[in-house]
């Protein structure tokens, strides 16, 4: 009996901790929020007394966000274009591999994930440094393309695992050329894992500070890096209006990644749901 | 069978960017930790000496203290990540409609997504000291700069993702166990902690140790959070790496802070994931 009781116990223990977790989740992102809109001109306590949109129009008239937004975009794009052609092509050779380096190559190819950030952005910052690359965008670019780089060839190689090989060599036997075999069976299957690597790259450039930071100058800076300054400078609300936009932004790339994949496709199902 | 036709030359312009990029840079900073630091200089110069200066350095009590203060801190919040992620991927997984699943999911996953910057600015205003809880803290005693409390607030910046993110590695794993077992054990009389802990648990052991994993990883190696939770008191061993670079332009003891950092991170990687391997898959 006093198994029981206990069981009543610990279930309202565990209720109340799940309820305080998702609080402490919500809550900051709610109070940010809130802040974002407030209409006093200083940092005051909570709740705003009225709301405007005067942090919003701060934030616009201020070239250093505005200059940071733009690099941070351009970068984005690019390191996207460039780490999918990459990743793409990795993952579609490692996946026609069958001989016993191909675990390995994989895991070298997807290492950046695990190397801290931190020590990948501070090697390249010697490396270019010693040969002489002093572009601010083109450092930028090497280091995003780095980081995002694992992220597509991981979608794409789970992309691929779902295709029967037995599709595109029904297409060789019946006389396509393994090119258009490639572009007409395979790239298809495999579109869905290679938009959810595209998002994902996009999505870790556009957050990136420990890469970029190493690897800025005075002219050429990412959004996140302009933001961290002027947060270690003074508190200011314009940033809570950025967090906001920020938030508007993932909750974009979110709906177009289960629109496109489907976000329990993108995170993996057990068998006893 | 596979065709290995062609599969090898798709991997060039990758290859080529990850050794440009990626392995020679990390060569280079082995080399560049074995440098002789000369004050005054911007990085070092190919002809310094080679000495073991920058390594000895770290043993100091100082710098140990650094690496302790990563290692503790990281571990206390993954552990408190599991901790609180297992009851709720359960809780998702088994309590809630097909509905409220998929609502709860998608936010998780943008919970997950959500930016680093984002996270640690709403934790600062939220909980930091000129954020709405100040008076509250006050109230119940706790100085917001005292330094127990940026410790604690370091830990929920990292607990802010490490929750999303075990929370979603864990559903696959409780989905995978068969809800009858539990059943089973109560219909014969085991009481319900009894039952999880003797059946749910050992068999979300692998998926535990892989949430645990990511957590920890995730967190030695965090930057940001520490630089504005930390407020310069709570310093991660990344922070010290950027601050080797960007205050003193010591290139030498910053290169030898990463290999170290490096090291830490891949044995934890390597040891825990061969063991994991090891013991499910044999």
């Amino acid at each position: 009996m006093s198994g029981r009781r206990l069981d009543d116990c610990l279930r309202l223990i565990g209720l109340t901790m799940i309820g305080t977790v998702i609080c402490f989740l919500v809550v900051p992102i709610m109070v940010t929020t809130l802040m974002a809109f407030d209409a006093r001109p200083y940092l005051g306590p909570l709740p705003p007394p009225a709301l405007s949109l005067r942090w919003f129009s701060r934030f616009f008239s201020d070239d250093y966000f505005i200059n940071g937004l733009g690099t941070s975009v351009e970068l984005a794009c690019l390191s996207v274009v460039l780490s999918l052609g990459c990743g793409v092509a990795i993952a579609v050779g490692l996946d026609r591999m069958s001989f016993a380096g191909r675990e390995a190559l994989t895991s070298l190819f997807l290492s950046p994930l695990i190397v801290p950030p931190v020590v990948t952005g501070f090697a390249l910052l010697l490396f270019l440094a010693q040969m002489g690359v002093i572009n601010g965008f083109a450092r930028l670019l090497c280091g995003h393309i780095i980081i995002t780089i694992p992220y597509t060839i991981r979608a794409t190689l789970a992309g691929l695992a779902g295709i029967d090989r037995s599709l595109t060599e029904a297409a060789l036997v019946l006389g396509a050329r393994e090119r258009s075999a490639f572009w007409e069976i395979t790239f298809p299957l495999a579109r869905t894992g290679i938009v959810s690597g595209a998002i994902f790259a996009f999505a870790v450039s556009m957050d990136d500070v420990s890469v970029s930071i190493m690897l800025t100058d005075a002219k050429t800076y990412t959004l996140p890096i302009a933001l961290i300054s002027s947060m270690r400078a003074n508190f200011d609300l314009s940033i809570a209006a950025a967090s906001v936009m920020l938030m508007l932004l993932t909750l974009a790339l979110i709906l177009i990644l289960e629109k496109a994949v489907g976000l329990n496709r993108a995170i993996g199902q057990g068998v006893f749901r | 069978m596979k065709s290995d036709r062609g599969a090898l030359p798709l991997l060039i312009p990758g290859g080529f960017a990850f050794l440009a990029f990626f392995f020679l840079p990390l060569a280079g900073l082995l080399v560049e930790s074995f440098r002789l630091y000369t004050p005054g200089s911007i990085g070092t110069s190919a002809s310094a000496p080679f000495t073991l200066n920058n390594y000895a350095e770290l043993l100091t009590s100082a710098f140990l203290e650094f690496f302790w203060e990563t290692l503790r801190i990281s571990l206390l919040a993954s552990l408190a990540g599991l901790l609180f992620a297992f009851p709720l991927a359960y809780w998702i997984t088994r309590r809630l409609s097909q509905r409220w699943r998929a609502i709860t999911v998608g936010f998780f996953v943008t919970l997950m997504f959500l930016s680093v910057l984002v996270r640690t600015y709403a934790l600062e205003l939220t909980f930091g000291a000129a954020g709405s809880m100040h008076s509250a803290l006050l109230f119940l005693g706790i100085s917001p700069n005292g330094r127990g409390y940026i410790e604690f607030l370091v830990g929920a910046g990292l607990l802010h993702y490490i929750v999303p993110m075990a929370t979603l590695t864990l559903l696959a794993t409780i989905q995978n166990v068969d809800p009858r077992l539990v059943d089973a054990a109560q219909a014969l009389g085991a009481p319900g902690w009894k039952a999880h802990l003797s059946i749910t648990v050992p068999l979300c052991m692998r998926g535990l140790l892989a949430a645990f994993l990511f957590a920890f990883t995730f967190s030695i190696s965090a930057f940001v959070i520490p630089m504005i939770l930390g407020k310069g008191r709570v310093l991660f061993i990344s922070n010290l790496v950027y601050t080797r670079f960007s205050e003193i332009a010591d290139y030498p003891s910053g290169a030898a802070i990463s290999i170290v950092l490096f090291v830490v991170a891949m044995t934890i990687v390597l040891v825990m994931s061969r063991q994991i391997n090891k013991r499910w898959n044999a």
